[in-house]
């Protein structure tokens, strides 16, 4: 079963002009202690239409993690506005709080964000370049939408089986700055990683 | 009687495989199928059984469900306590669940629904062990043990007030367990089986008490489940499924004989579920009838794959009632209300129905006294009386045990009292987090909360640790407000937009479960800043590219897994020089006993014969050591003392509490030690020489092989290591050799590891250390080397005896077993830590370490040691049910009670008489009362022996 679940996502700071920090405070359940970090997410998406101007807003590791019920605040910083086609920037879209553990995804939590002028004038006339300056972020925070997915809690079996049989120590010695982090740094596309391999 | 199908229990469709009536009768759980998972609900009792309150909006008919098993749950049962509620599932597991207390409703984060939760049950424990699906599970009268059995063909019988301690499995079913009830007066527990039998075994030594195969050889194995029950006055055991004749049954099993006598016929297909109504019945007294005596009877109710029920009184030939066409597919399972008048079912096709019946009907219930009369007129006890001890419904058998027990109960309660005090006290404490509310964190939590930047540039966050687990979560997150601070024009602009909503759950449909997040390498924090300006979400690609992108991964993992070795190899080299160069070096510290070198050059005293191989210490112009520690007693040397015709004189001279004395020998000393008894000096010119503690000369100088590398003396033995890796060992009062000169060799080939400690027991065991971690002693019986501690065994490391420690032994043993393992012995306790690993694995690896320990003490010859790991292993085999081993251990002990001249048998073991070893092993057997029978054995022989 799931060792982490989510209890609860406060969006802090809402509404707000567009080119606030997200907040997000996270609160969340462990079931017995995590070896390893967790690894949040938020996911801008820029545009209904295409993924390709999805932006990977700030990503995070949080840990340690010992089983208990925990909180903190993710704050990222507002989506580039050049990586979000004009006609897309006012109306309706996403943002995605996704977290991984051992490089996989279990949770993904949506909200609508609607991006809208709060000066009446340009409500009814929009300019052709968007203006951001005017531009107010509203996160539909009362209708968050959640996907679970069913992950692989355990080290691989083969694996969990030998550090059953070999030495205790390496993960309770570990402090927990060398932790083994998966994680890339973020908003790295393949195609990059492919360059530097 | 009274039907209803309750409409709005279901599990959206899917099947529903258990359900299972609280105790308390205000709420019921059904386990089943759930979206892509296991799903277990608990259901509000009331609006069932009344309709205005089905109908009020206000009274909730969910109380909470959880999703947390991965797959199917097969079982859902409440403890008798209604505490706990155990499930059991396809993914192999039991969670045992608790209501966390909770203020007010919360709903589940982001739930569709919207159905708030009313009740919060949290899982507090997983219990791992069925390699298998887990089919149903059972509590013991009392919640002692809870049950599980599973398709992998055992029964495990957990601890169930020491979750996750299994108390034994139960193996012997071939084929997959699928239903299990305990006798209610706590003798035996059934099982039933697709291997076409039943069984039922024995609380008391959980061995088999009778397999019982002849109503189920027609049997064929078709049945999802086989759940079983014991009537309420423990007189029958009900199977599932049974065929009389060809025609399907539900076989009844008679307490006395286990006979198989009478069945319950008329269903068509195969029964699946038989479940006892938890009362026992006597006729209703009909006004103006006359009043006579009447036997009380039970009530059973049998579900089938014809999807039908009946309903029987054990009183009546003939079924009371039987409803056909209730369900669309098999009848999964029953439960009764403890009232005894109610009773649900549940069914594959995913429904329930509620059957409401009268006492006209059903006849007058028993209150608990008269059940108890019952139970106490059959068993001589009544089932009512919730017995402290473990186990509460095993019979003491005989006085001895009884007065045993009972001195214990009054050795072990002032203590109980002062322990548990301060125990109720911590959770409270816990609670409060520093004396601040939830509000204040959360205003300052972004400024307070701990961020670091890790090697790689990255951000991380310490989470706020709000609340322990067991606290049972009192901090009321979920009623936090969430911020609605919508504005109506917006509202109306959000509608679900099909583009955007496939990206809250695409994920799933692409690469459900395993997603793999591109690695990348090799990017520093600059690259970083750089291109998150122009980068596009990595994410996303799976549909089209997924195939790219596993590869991607592969190679960037294998990259990465390269460097990581790389690093290792470094690693390691840099490790492996000390040892290396430890070789030439001559080893100073390791010989404690022997003079320091100060000396960076090796010794090289060109022996032609044996090639060098350990080091020898230099020598030195004088040197001082202390020997013996009994009376402090100093040696001193001083080479070279006087030239006298030609011939160098070296000077020896002892010292204890004012005495001494002083000899001179004509080459210089190298190694001089001694004991209390003995002093022994090894020369430059390859010669032994052993003196008394007097300072006269034993025996002529001895010519040794080769240039000394470690010399003790222990008692009258005196104990030499060459150069050459040989030992030698004699005992200089006897004037024998025990060991001459062994080849180190079948130690030392094939490692390159050295001798890093030798030294010599007070028996004359010769023990040696290897800088590998590998301890050997040489037995002079068997002229072997044998292994007695590696600090690289993982047997060390798992295996986990502390539960056998008892309070005197927790100092630890004093001896040279403990000497050579040293602190090495505590690392068994991180297997403690290790939460997966399967208990059976450990409880082996913890066999199999004592046994080892307890050889390891025989062949040194160390009596005390002996004794120690003697009783440890004796506390772990009651503790884990080891019978046959721990009576194994007992005839050894006690030997043969009549004298024969054949006899090989041992009266002592290490000088300890082993019938007196034998009565310092029997209280701890008498701990348990499953081993009362063994206990009383084995007592009554030394008794006997006694008077003799």
């Amino acid at each position: 079963m799931a060792k982490v679940q989510v209890l609860n996502v406060a969006v802090l700071d809402n509404p707000s002009p567009f080119g606030n920090p997200f907040q997000f405070e996270i609160t969340f359940e462990c079931m017995e202690d995590l070896p390893e970090d967790l690894e949040w997410k938020i996911i801008y998406v820029g545009s209904a239409e295409s993924e390709e101007y999805d932006q990977v807003l700030d990503s995070v590791l949080v840990g340690p993690v010992p089983a208990g019920r925990h909180m903190f605040v993710f704050q990222a910083d507002a989506p580039n506005t050049g990586l979000i086609p004009e006609s897309d920037a006012v109306g309706v879209t996403v943002v995605l709080i996704t977290c991984t553990y051992r490089g996989q995804e279990f949770i993904r939590i949506g909200y609508y964000v609607n991006n809208e002028y709060t000066d009446p004038e340009l409500r009814e006339n929009p300019p052709v370049k968007p203006n951001y300056t005017q531009l107010q972020r509203n996160i539909l925070a009362s209708n968050p939408r959640v996907t679970r997915f069913h992950i692989n809690w355990e080290a691989t079996m083969d694996k969990m089986e030998d550090s059953e049989n070999v030495d205790p120590a390496p993960n309770t010695m570990l402090p927990p700055t060398s932790m083994p982090s998966k994680a890339q740094p973020l908003g790295l596309m393949p195609d990059n990683s492919m360059d530097c391999l | 009687m009274k039907l209803l199908k309750p409409s709005w229990v279901n599990h959206n469709g899917k099947p529903i495989f258990s359900v299972d009536i609280h105790p308390d009768g205000t709420k019921f759980a059904t386990g089943g199928q759930g979206e892509d998972s296991g799903k277990v609900v608990i259901w509000n009792m009331a609006p069932v059984l009344r309709e205005e309150d089905e109908k009020n909006e206000n009274i909730p008919k969910l109380l909470c469900q959880m999703d947390n098993h991965l797959a199917c749950v097969n079982c859902v049962r409440w403890s008798n306590n209604g505490l706990y509620l155990a499930s059991g599932g396809d993914d192999k597991l039991v969670m045992v669940w608790k209501r966390a207390a909770f203020i007010g409703p919360s709903t589940v984060f982001g739930s569709s629904s919207k159905l708030a939760n009313v009740e919060q049950w949290r899982c507090v424990m997983i219990l791992r062990n069925h390699t298998g699906d887990v089919m149903d599970v059972a509590w013991s009268p009392h919640d002692v043990w809870l049950a599980s059995c599973s398709v992998d063909n055992t029964i495990a019988i957990w601890n169930a007030r020491k979750f996750p301690e299994i108390v034994m499995t139960l193996k012997g079913h071939t084929g997959l367990v699928k239903g299990l009830t305990w006798d209610p007066v706590g003798k035996y527990i059934a099982s039933q089986a697709d291997d076409h039998s039943l069984k039922v075994w024995r609380t008391m030594d959980w061995q088999l008490e009778t397999n019982i195969t002849k109503p189920f050889s027609e049997c064929g194995g078709t049945t999802h489940v086989l759940r079983l029950s014991w009537s309420p006055d423990g007189q029958y055991l009900v199977s599932a499924h049974a065929m009389n004749n060809s025609g399907p049954t539900a076989q009844i099993i008679e307490r006395d004989g286990w006979k198989t006598n009478m069945d319950f016929v008329g269903h068509r297909k195969a029964v699946t579920v038989v479940k006892f109504n938890p009362k026992i019945f006597k006729k209703k007294q009909k006004n103006g009838s006359t009043p006579k005596p009447s036997c009380p009877y039970c009530c059973c109710a049998v579900g089938s794959k014809d999807r039908s029920l009946s309903v029987w009184l054990t009183s009546l030939k003939r079924p009371l009632v039987v409803i056909h066409d209730l369900f669309d597919k098999s009848i999964m399972d029953i439960t009764w209300t403890l009232n005894g008048l109610g009773l649900l079912v549940c069914s594959m096709d995913g429904t329930v129905a509620f059957l409401d019946f009268s006492q006209d009907e059903l006849g007058d219930p028993l209150n608990e006294e008269e059940k108890n009369a019952i139970h106490q007129n059959i068993y001589g006890k009544s089932l009512a009386i919730t017995m402290g001890s473990q186990l509460s419904s095993t019979i003491i058998e005989n006085p001895e045990m009884l007065k045993y027990q009972q001195e214990q109960q009054r050795n072990q309660n002032p203590n109980g009292a002062q322990a548990s005090g301060p125990e109720n006290q911590t959770p409270k404490l816990t609670n409060v987090l520093n004396g601040e509310s939830l509000e204040d964190i959360r205003k300052n939590l972004l400024k307070k909360q701990v961020e670091t930047r890790t090697a790689d540039g990255r951000r991380r966050i310490t989470p706020l640790c709000i609340a322990q687990l067991d606290t049972g979560g009192t901090a009321a997150v979920n009623s936090i407000g969430m911020k609605s601070n919508l504005l109506l024009t917006s509202a109306s602009k959000i509608e679900p937009m099909k583009a955007l909503d496939s990206r809250f759950t695409e994920r799933s449909k692409a690469t459900p479960g395993v997603t793999s997040v591109p690695l990348t390498i090799g990017i520093t924090p600059l690259d970083r800043v750089k291109d998150s300006s122009s980068v596009k979400e990595p994410k996303g690609k799976d549909e089209t590219s997924s195939d790219s992108e596993d590869k991607i991964v592969v190679k960037s993992m294998t990259k990465r897994k390269g460097e990581m070795e790389g690093a290792e190899v470094v690693e390691k080299r840099k490790k492996g020089r000390p040892r290396k160069d430890a070789k030439i070096m001559p080893i100073s510290q390791p010989f404690p006993q022997t003079p320091v070198s100060l000396d960076k050059e090796p010794s090289r005293l060109t022996t032609p014969v044996a090639l060098l191989k350990l080091p020898t210490p230099s020598i030195q112009k004088s040197f001082s050591t202390q020997v013996s520690t009994d009376g402090v007693t100093y040696l001193e040397v001083e080479n070279e003392v006087s030239v006298v015709s030609g011939s160098r004189l070296s000077q020896l001279k002892w010292s204890r509490e004012g005495r001494e004395w002083d000899t001179l020998l004509p080459s210089r000393i190298i190694i001089a030690t001694g004991s209390s008894d003995v002093v022994a000096v090894a020369c430059e010119d390859r010669t032994l020489s052993v003196f008394t503690a007097c300072g006269r000369r034993l025996i002529p100088s001895i010519m040794l092989p080769a240039p000394m590398s470690a010399l003790h003396c222990s008692g009258h033995f005196v104990m030499a290591l060459t150069a050459s890796a040989t030992l030698s060992v004699w005992d200089v009062q006897k004037q024998t050799a025990l060991v001459k000169n062994e080849s180190l060799n079948p130690i030392l080939s094939g490692t390159d590891a050295t001798v890093s400690q030798s030294f010599l027991t007070r028996q004359g065991v010769a023990v040696v250390s290897l800088s590998n971690g590998k301890t050997y002693c040489f037995n002079s019986s068997l002229e072997t080397w044998n292994l007695i501690a590696d600090k690289q065994d993982s047997l060390v490391q798992c295996a986990d005896f502390r539960n056998c420690v008892s309070s005197q032994d927790a100092l630890g043993s004093m001896g040279p077993l403990a000497l050579t393992q040293g602190r090495n012995l505590s690392a068994g306790r991180l297997a403690s830590r290790l939460s997966s690993m399967p208990h059976h694995l450990q409880q082996g690896m913890t066999l199999a370490f004592l046994e080892k320990q307890l050889a390891s003490a025989l062949i040194l010859l160390s009596a005390s040691e002996y004794r120690h790991w003697l009783l440890i292993y004796a506390r772990f085999l009651v503790n884990e049910g080891y019978e046959l081993r721990l009576r194994e251990l007992c005839q050894d002990l006690l030997g043969p009670v009549h004298k024969s001249s054949s006899s090989s048998w041992e009266t002592t073991v290490l000088g300890l008489r082993k019938r007196d070893l034998l009565t310092e092993v029997l209280p701890v057997i008498g701990q348990n009362l499953r081993f009362q029978r063994l206990f009383t054995e084995y007592q009554d022989q030394l008794e006997l022996l006694r008077l003799k």
